[in-house]
């Protein structure tokens, strides 16, 4: 196919045969057109991040004029490397932690709840759906300052801190789950549960064997989801936190990158980029072998699909 | 007894999940409202909600409306401010997502997964520090300036990050674009090849293909992506902070995160939420019906 | 993970039943939990009445100032710990203060210093006292020690917030100008112990600003000059800039509660907004040397710290710092308070006093940048010895400023009121 540049005007003058091949090569100008554009655009969102990640490795203090290549602000710096600066080490533990912990339940949760969805009709499992689509989608700010008045204003059992962010996280991610976990349940449909229980499976043992396994890449992928998500939050995190032991890393670089950063700052950025891409990695490699055991395609494209 | 246990087995299931909601979603919201509709501390000027509805107070929210509507309305350009930076930058999204998104999903082909990752990665790499990044750029002595200048050879001075309105603008979308992306993808993976080829056959030309197909067809994936990424948006206050720090791009999730750390302003802080979220509750509801009939669709 | 203790908890409960002016609702609280609470909110409205010097709401709060010296009550359960005893072993100080407002190596000196007792101070932060405020009331972290002004004295101990201090612990005041042993704002030192002294001014570049800001008639009209739009900041501080605005337009009230000057000082800053639009943030101490701000109002010490942030390449000698050299300016001090909900009282106490021990105090100006009311340091010794460059001399505080310069003081919360609504109304831009 080659691309034609003929005007537009000429194209309609041309016979049904030969429109078809025009249109064709058209299509493959837009094609390179797009690409371009999709070019671009992969270029401006990654490469400030790219930048960001090589300035961590910078020898001196700049973030804008690279002064040679060094491990400074991970290892050596007395002060200010992530090593040796207490607070930063704090943040990296502690943003991991509550991505930990925050996973944990919230995917069980939601999971649960799709299933019980699947079968169960009526206004209350209706009503909680819509609520937690509306978590989905509300401001954090909201969620975030409504758990911060329950937590000033009424006595409830945990203060602010590491349980309050906990739930905060939860009642945030609680939809990723819940959606993902639906749409799988969908296209599974109900014949394989029906099998299960004809075959004399009960229905707790029909879910437990047949369902929850084919759940898997849903299950999978809405906890590195979460995870992920966790990992950059703020909003919730911030408001809910009480001391330095309780700051993460997103509120570190919030209150450090107009104040006096260093590419310390950087090298934390790219220490959280790190773990999730090894979560995702890590995910990648569960995928493709449950993948291979059910006999499907396990390529990169199709686990993004998943995504 | 079989089947009784079978019926109780989707509720008890479900409840765990139920119960988290209702504790940590409705009842923080309802405090909010006992905050907004509640009495201020005359000495510390900290709000003392009041539980019971049929003794709230409108006092705040009445101070909170004077604000917005009433005569001494300073709200109001902060309020005016957001909608358009947020219009001007959901647009900008779809404008950029759109062809992008179209690429992969049409013609990326073999490279369709790593281009697919690609438009993936910026989900796993904080928001925050794609701030940073930006931050970092735009330094007056940063990358980009040095670039613009050609190296300090043309004597242009601009100065980013000292509340421009621009910089902000273009931070929300280099922030939110990803979150648009993906729907857009998924509406637009879903019309099939044949269709294309069909309306192809029946003499549609490039463009009219685009206006009468592609478009309709991507209507969900659009209001989706748009809903997914302006409701944040409205609540959104570290980009402005990040950015600009002048009181000349403040937002209104400024305006709700100032009055959260000032003594005395809580109160306010829960009514402007409030009014806030009654006037996203219709996109709010529109987005969960979107979702829920892409749910049976598929 | 973090075990909240209840006892915050219960204090907050309290403070709003008292709040409420209802004894009974007190009474009934009271009861409902164990916890034995002293304080004024509590003590005095259980027994019908006002005995201790601070009543049950709605009570005027006593405002100090440099005319009405006061000396706070000690309400009835918050007595100062008793001399002698040992610090707690193994402590988590609390130490909540400003960022960059204390340097990170004498909190290593500390803990190197206390080693014996395995103390870890943790360093949190908070954005401007206000937050502050309301953070430490809410009861959530038991901060040990914070660092503040006297414009929420009156409310820190109307809510029982801080603790007296036990003068045995702290002999390390003798090192400090004898004013800030019995100032007017705590009679007898028993709460406060002084931290450091600054005026309220502007820096800036001189490479960046061709003029001198100090030369012009009023200096402070800078913030309303068209030529540096975009470049300027002011600080993240309501009273600070209202206090600016106020002086700016010839007015010496800087506590003023009058209407008119509020409202003209309110028109005069929306009018900033127009022509300026300056930012607004206290991190000029960094914006500037990193070019991002040419000019910034500022305290003294911030355009010291701004030495050790210039880059590579520029010369420290460009900063310059302003603020009326007659010493009627903005004028102000902290000190360092140990407080109420905090678990380690003792620690708190030695560390006030190595906060005061003349080296240390030396060390860690010399990285904040604030200069600490310390004997040994007179005006003409900092910069001879080296520790004020001469660029910056006017950054030293003197003494005698003290007399004719403009403290912020704490305000009666109705007028407060009034001060946020135009600090809300300027930071919602116009």
């Amino acid at each position: 196919m080659t691309v034609s540049a003929a005007p537009a005007e000429a194209i309609l003058e041309e016979s049904g045969v030969r429109r078809r091949r025009r249109l064709r090569g058209s299509s493959d100008a837009r094609a390179y057109g797009l690409g371009t554009i999709t070019i671009i655009y992969l270029l401006w969102a990654l490469v400030p991040v790219a930048i960001t990640v090589l300035f961590s490795f910078n020898e001196g203090r700049s973030r804008s004029t690279w002064q040679g290549f060094s491990l400074r602000w991970y290892t050596w710096d007395p002060t200010g490397s992530v090593i040796n600066d207490e607070s930063i080490r704090t943040a990296l533990t502690h943003t991991v932690t509550l991505a930990v912990i925050a996973t944990i339940i919230t995917v069980p949760l939601g999971v649960l709840f799709a299933l019980a969805l699947d079968r169960w009709r009526g206004r209350i499992p209706a009503g909680a759906n819509f609520l937690a689509l509306i978590t989905f989608v509300i401001p954090e700010i909201a969620l975030a300052i409504g758990l911060l008045f329950m937590v000033t204003y009424l006595a409830t059992p945990f203060g602010l801190g590491t349980w309050a962010q906990v739930i905060g996280l939860v009642t945030f991610q609680l939809a990723y789950p819940i959606v993902i976990c639906r749409a799988r349940l969908l296209t599974i449909g109900t014949h394989y549960e029906e099998a299960a229980r004809d075959l004399g499976a009960s229905a707790l043992g029909a879910v437990r064997r047949v369902i929850l396994p084919m759940l898997f890449p849903a299950i999978l992928v809405s906890a590195i989801l979460v995870f992920a998500d966790v990992l950059d939050d703020f909003v919730i995190v911030r408001y809910l936190s009480s001391d330095a032991s309780t700051e993460t890393t997103s509120m570190r670089i919030y209150q450090t990158a107009r104040a006096a950063p260093t590419p310390a700052l950087n090298a934390m950025a790219t220490i959280i980029l790190v773990v999730s891409t090894l979560v995702i990695v890590l995910g990648w490699l569960l995928y493709r072998r449950w993948s291979k055991r059910q006999g499907q395609a396990s390529d990169l494209g199709s686990f993004a699909g998943t995504l | 007894m079989k089947d009784r246990s079978t019926r109780l087995l989707w509720p008890i299931l479900g409840l765990p999940a139920i119960v988290w909601i209702v504790l940590f979603f409705l009842i923080p919201l309802y405090v909010v409202l006992c905050v907004a509709f509640g009495t201020v501390d005359p000495i510390f000027r900290s709000p003392i909600p009041i539980w019971n509805p049929l003794e709230w107070q409108f006092t705040q929210v009445g101070v909170v409306w004077d604000r917005l509507v009433g005569p001494d309305n300073f709200y109001l350009p902060a309020v005016l401010r957001t909608l358009l930076y947020v219009t001007i930058a959901v647009t900008a999204c779809l404008l950029i997502s759109f062809p992008v998104a179209y690429f992969t999903a049409r013609y990326a082909g073999k490279y369709r997964g790593l281009v697919l990752a690609l438009l993936i990665a910026p989900f796993w790499i904080s928001y925050m520090m794609r701030m940073l990044a930006w931050i970092n750029l735009l330094q007056p002595e940063g990358l980009v300036n040095t670039i613009i200048t050609m190296g300090g050879l043309i004597p242009i001075d601009i100065n980013w990050l000292s509340g421009n309105p621009f910089t902000v603008v273009m931070g929300l979308i280099y922030g939110y674009v990803p979150y648009m992306l993906l729907p857009l993808f998924a509406a637009l993976d879903r019309i099939s090849p044949s269709l294309i080829e069909a309306a192809r056959d029946l003499g549609a030309t490039g463009f009219d293909l685009f206006r009468r197909v592609i478009l309709p067809m991507s209507v969900p994936g659009i209001v989706a992506g748009s809903l997914l990424i302006a409701l944040p948006m409205m609540g959104d206050y570290f980009t402005s902070d990040m950015l600009s720090k002048s009181p000349n791009t403040a937002m209104i999730g400024n305006l709700i995160n100032l009055s959260i750390v000032s003594p005395g302003q809580a109160g306010q802080a829960g009514a402007l939420l409030i009014l806030v979220l009654l006037v996203l509750l219709v996109p709010m509801v529109l987005y969960t019906r979107s979702n829920a009939r892409a749910e049976v669709r598929s | 993970m973090v075990d909240q203790p209840r006892r915050p908890l219960s204090r907050r409960r309290l403070l709003q039943a008292s709040a409420l002016a209802v004894p009974g609702a007190w009474a009934l609280s009271a009861c409902a939990r164990q916890q034995p609470l002293g304080g004024p909110t509590g003590a005095s409205s259980a027994s019908g009445g006002a005995t201790g010097g601070a009543t049950s709401a709605p009570a005027e709060l006593q405002i100090a100032s440099p005319t009405n010296p006061v000396k706070w009550p000690i309400n009835p359960g918050n007595e100062p710990i008793a001399s002698g005893l040992e610090p707690e072993a193994n402590a988590t100080l609390r130490v909540y203060n400003y960022p960059d407002y204390l340097d990170k190596a004498v909190i290593k000196d500390f803990q190197k210093e206390y080693a014996d007792y395995n103390v870890k101070v943790e360093y949190s932060t908070f954005n401007d006292y206000p937050e502050a405020l309301t953070k430490i009331r809410s009861g959530s972290v038991p901060y040990d020690v914070t660092f503040m002004s006297y414009n929420y004295m009156a409310r820190l101990v109307y809510g029982d917030l801080i603790r007296p201090l036990n003068h045995d612990y702290i002999p390390n005041i003798a090192d400090v100008w004898e004013e800030f042993q019995n100032p007017w704002y705590d009679q007898g030192w028993q709460y406060t112990a002084p931290y450091v002294i600054y005026t309220t001014g502007i820096g800036w570049r001189a490479d960046l600003i061709p003029e001198d800001i100090g030369a012009r008639p009023d200096p402070y009209d800078v913030f309303w000059d068209s030529k540096y739009a975009g470049e300027i900041a002011v600080l993240d501080d309501d009273r600070e800039v209202i206090g600016m605005t106020i002086l700016r337009d010839g007015g010496t009230d800087v506590n003023s509660a009058d209407p008119a000057v509020l409202g003209a000082a309110r028109d005069a800053m929306l009018e900033m907004l127009s022509i300026s639009q300056p930012r607004v943030t206290i991190t000029g101490y960094t914006d500037i040397p990193e070019g991002v701000l040419s000019l910034s109002q500022c305290w003294s010490g911030d355009m010291l710290t701004a030495q050790y942030y210039m880059p590579d390449g520029v010369d420290p000698s460009v900063l310059r710092y302003w603020s009326p050299p007659d010493g009627r300016g903005l004028i102000g001090n902290d000190f360092m308070l140990v407080l109420k909900g905090g678990e380690n009282p003792v620690m708190a106490h030695h560390f006030v006093n190595y906060m005061l021990n003349d080296a240390v105090s030396r060390k860690n100006s010399s990285w904040i940048g604030y200069q600490p009311p310390l004997r040994s340091l007179t005006p003409e010794n900092m910069v001879s010895e080296g520790l004020v460059p001469a660029n910056l001399a006017s950054a030293v505080v003197k003494p005698e400023w003290f007399q004719v310069g403009y403290p912020l003081l704490e305000l009666p919360p109705e007028v407060e009121a009034e001060y946020q609504a135009i600090w809300q109304q300027f930071k919602a831009g116009a």
